[in-house]
């Protein structure tokens, strides 16, 4: 293996970073269209102040929970607390670009994670409450579920398939906004009245500023700028368009009409299902996994719509059920030959890979849920989670932020 | 796995072809007559 620094490799994964910079803005704009006027800026403000919280906090102390010398299989040792010894020579995760590149390239997903779990408490969260929600769930829910599959936690260690974060992003992010929206409990006006987008160009917007991004987040998480990343740059491509298809189609067959925001959901969908796999699959089978996408997160949508749960933008149909089908089609449809360095799944004669994978996806699912439970119900002590009812009528833009989005 | 993939887009497409195509005439028309209440 090389040690010296690959100007290739550096400036993709420097370029990789900002592009997965480029996505939490985005998913502002694509949850801020989905929300009503009344609530546009706070929502997109959630995004971007999340960009700027961890953004400190990773430097601080997120990078050496995650990616310090591992600590009994748990968590990362404080040995690189406020970046000490992470400069400009190759670290111990990629030998062919400087250490503060892998950092700054992870720090975007890190950032993106907590974000997407926004879309969940929408327009009825207090914004102090978000803070400090967003600040714990940082440090004591993704810094160690990075730590247990990329930085040589036990379940790296087990032999878990995660290529760029099914389970360390969509997976910890999409059951947390289950477990937010069910403590938060529903919108005022919840089934009584329509809660419907103010923008759905926004959103269609959003969502291919998202897919765009995204190749940074699946090819940039090879590190190196080669055949890799090429293969994870068209299986990404190929099963985010699989699933709008699929998405679009049953929201057509279903309910009469081929929805736009179908359309732009299933992207996402697709996008989050080919993430874990994108360095493990061929073509064939991520048009198989947007296929699975564009169905599975759909049908849980509906389902949980069913049982009135008011996860607002459904988070936990889009990144819960795409991770975990993600993750789970990964063992299925790994392959040695796309990456030699990785294992073979089920397909390929390897069934033991399944199990393992589904030992990840049970693991992220229970540590996520109970974790995001405990420090929500602390702050409901020490902060209040909901804004007042009249606060959420007034719309959250106005109460507060005071400012509002539109002056027309 | 190529067949399933080829036969998973042909589904697709004859879905297309076996859809609605009729547009949602009476909600356009609510939604109109609601603009003009507004």
């Amino acid at each position: 293996m090389p040690t010296t620094i690959s100007a290739g490799d550096t400036a993709w994964l420097l370029m990789s970073a900002a592009l997965v910079m480029l996505m939490t803005p985005a998913l502002g704009f694509f949850y801020g269209g989905l929300v009503r006027r009344k609530n546009v800026l706070a929502t997109i403000m959630h995004s971007f102040f999340i960009l700027c919280l961890i953004s400190v906090q990773w430097v601080l102390w997120g990078y050496t929970l995650a990616f310090g010398p591992d600590k009994g299989g748990l968590i990362g040792g404080l040995d690189w607390l406020t970046l000490k010894g992470v400069g400009q020579e190759p670290g111990p995760y990629a030998a062919t670009v400087p250490h503060q590149a892998f950092m700054v390239f992870q720090m975007m997903f890190a950032v993106i994670t907590p974000a997407l779990i926004t879309g969940a408490f929408a327009e009825r969260k207090r914004f102090k409450a978000f803070v400090v929600f967003t600040l714990l769930w940082a440090t004591f829910v993704y810094d160690p579920v990075a730590h247990w599959v990329w930085g040589g936690g036990w379940l790296g260690q087990l032999g878990a398939l995660d290529f760029a974060g099914g389970t360390v992003v969509h997976i910890t992010s999409g059951v947390s906004a289950l477990v937010a929206a069910l403590v938060l409990g529903r919108r005022v006006g919840y089934g009584r009245e329509p809660l419907e987008p103010h923008d759905a160009t926004m959103t269609v917007l959003g969502a291919s500023l998202l897919w765009f991004g995204w190749f940074g987040f699946n090819a940039g998480s090879a590190i190196t700028a080669g055949g890799l990343a090429a293969n994870a740059f068209v299986v990404t491509n190929t099963a985010a368009a699989m699933a709008a298809l699929t998405w679009m189609t049953v929201s057509w067959l279903h309910k009469g009409a081929p929805s736009v925001l179908g359309a732009a959901a299933g992207a996402v969908a697709g996008l989050v299902a080919i993430t874990p796999a994108s360095g493990y699959v061929d073509v064939s089978s991520s048009i198989l996994i947007g296929l699975g996408a564009g169905i599975f997160c759909y049908t849980a949508i509906q389902l949980t719509k069913r049982l009135r749960v008011d996860d607002a933008l459904d988070v936990f149909g889009v990144h819960g059920v795409g991770g975990a089908w993600g993750a789970i089609a990964t063992g299925i449809f790994a392959t040695v030959a796309v990456n030699g360095a990785a294992k073979d799944g089920l397909l390929a004669g390897n069934p033991g890979q399944l199990g393992i994978q589904a030992i990840a996806v049970g693991a992220s699912i229970v540590y996520s849920a109970v974790m995001t439970f405990v420090i929500l119900k602390l702050i409901d002590v020490f902060v209040g989670l909901r804004v007042p009812e009249s606060e959420e009528v007034l719309g959250l833009d106005a109460s507060q932020h005071r400012e509002a989005a539109y002056q027309i | 796995m190529e067949i399933l993939a080829f036969a998973s887009f042909v589904v697709l497409v004859i879905a297309w072809l076996l859809a609605p195509s009729r547009g949602n005439v009476i909600a356009v028309s609510r939604k109109s007559e609601d603009r003009k209440a507004a």
